[in-house]
């Protein structure tokens, strides 16, 4: 089926990708993402001794902070904070410093729709910079079922308010392994299918639910491959200087 | 990307990792004691990253993850640079840029007994050796070096003290000498104290050399 985006994207295609890192002089790893006009900076300081009060002191902490590009801080940007944090907990390996705590701080610098999956992305890449010990890297796209039944990524801010829903999906990035294939599996499906986050808003069947997974597993390989090249430069980058 | 998955585990050192990648097999390797440095943990049956950097193997079997960070992981024998937190009874409590704060006992100097505890004030400046550096625990430091002699460790006087990469400051400190050293000590003359915890200290004899020198080191890291 045919559809018209406004900016002439296909159904699966995502806005153009721009991330860098180490942008921050003074926090201890950053990085800048945005999809298309979407952009966030996200700056993490730590680990830092000592944990919140009502934290398990056994592990390390992770405490997120959002900060909305205009206006104060209400109900969504804490709900916005809950989410990541979750999924950033997820994806850490928190035994490792334990006692300690970890702060990520989201600045949102501009909205075109798909924020929180660009934050995700974001979040992870400044972890990575940061040095946080983690199990793997979380890729974050945003599927979205129209009123017409199709189902589309990536949305733009336009496309997000005329849908009938949106699903925010995170699975883990794909892995390079010297092991064969099929040894690094799951209850026998392999790392990459699994899930993270998702997180969904509007009435959307559960066909339409499963498809959106299945797309948006598709797009997560090419966003891993991104992150992979991006990092990859950065470090040949940074081998080169001094 | 299949062709990047082989069968032989040294496809991976000397090249970048992100976390999660699968860095070596375990089962074609039965009867060896692998030793594992920063960045690699063990996951079932094989050895996975935990932070992107470049794969590096020491023979005959120690294994690291080679990445440059703003902070450190406390490792016992490394010399750093720390600062004076808080002084307890029998010892200082030391910041060293990592993820707890640092002990240094007040008779871990040389020569040291209880009658001539040296008095730091908050905020001192001391070049110190990592002793201990265990999971879960507070690292601890010494002011001596192992045979017990004082070794250049110490307070640090004057001078101007500013903070690195941990890669910067190991590249500082590898040998040969780096070049940016070298050429800086052939134009001016400075005394250098590098902390593997990213903090490095410079001294000379008038504030522009200090200046100028500092500027050259942090430029040199791109």
């Amino acid at each position: 089926m045919e559809v018209d985006r406004e900016d002439g994207r296909s159904q699966n295609q995502l806005r153009p990708l721009a991330c860098s890192s180490n942008i921050l002089h003074r926090a201890h790893g950053s990085a800048s993402w945005s999809q298309g006009d979407t952009k966030v900076l996200a700056a993490v300081y730590g680990p830092k001794a000592g944990t919140k009060k009502n934290e398990n002191p056994e592990k390390a902490c992770i405490e997120v902070i959002w900060k909305p590009k205009t206006g104060q801080i209400g109900k969504l940007e804490k709900e916005y904070e809950m989410i990541l944090k979750r999924t950033l907990q997820s994806i850490c390996i928190l035994t490792v410093n334990p006692n300690t705590t970890t702060s990520v701080i989201i600045q949102v610098v501009n909205d075109d729709g798909a924020l929180l999956p660009s934050a995700i992305n974001a979040a992870c890449m400044a972890l990575v910079d940061a040095g946080i010990p983690m199990r793997h890297l979380a890729v974050s796209i945003c599927c979205c079922v129209a009123r017409s039944g199709l189902v589309i990524l990536d949305p733009t801010k336009l496309e997000e308010q005329n849908m009938k829903a949106f699903a925010y999906l995170v699975f883990p990035n794909s892995v390079h392994s010297v092991l064969p294939e099929g040894s690094l599996s799951v209850q026998g499906e392999p790392i990459e299918n699994g899930i993270i986050t998702s997180v969904t808003h509007g009435v959307m069947s559960v066909d339409d639910y499963f498809y959106c997974l299945e797309q948006g597993r598709a797009a997560s390989t090419k966003l891993s491959d991104f992150l992979r090249r991006n990092l990859q430069q950065q470090s040949t980058d940074s081998s080169k200087a001094g | 990307m299949e062709n990047k998955q082989s069968s032989s585990p040294a496809s991976f050192i000397g090249s970048t990792v992100i976390p999660g990648d699968v860095v070596l097999d375990l089962s074609s390797m039965a009867n060896q004691t692998i030793k594992l440095g920063d960045g690699l943990r063990e996951d079932r049956d094989a050895i996975s990253a935990m932070k992107a950097g470049t794969l590096r193997c020491k023979k005959p079997n120690k294994y690291r993850i080679e990445s440059c960070q703003k902070r450190y992981v406390p490792c016992a024998g490394d010399t750093v640079l720390g600062i004076v937190v808080d002084s307890k009874r029998d010892d200082f409590l030391i910041d060293i840029k990592g993820p707890a704060l640092a002990f240094l006992p007040v008779l871990a100097f040389e020569g040291g007994t209880r009658r001539n505890i040296p008095k730091f004030e908050v905020g001192t400046l001391l070049y110190l050796r990592v002793v201990k550096a265990k999971f879960g625990m507070n690292p601890e430091l010494s002011c001596t070096d192992a045979h017990g002699k004082a070794a250049e460790f110490g307070l640090l006087k004057d001078g101007y003290m500013f903070e690195t990469s941990t890669g910067l400051s190991r590249k500082l400190l590898s040998s040969p000498t780096c070049p940016v050293l070298e050429s800086l000590g052939k134009k001016l003359p400075f005394e250098i104290a590098v902390g593997l915890n990213g903090r490095v200290w410079v001294n000379a004899a008038s504030p522009h050399t200090i200046i100028a020198a500092a500027n050259a080191i942090m430029n040199s890291e791109s």
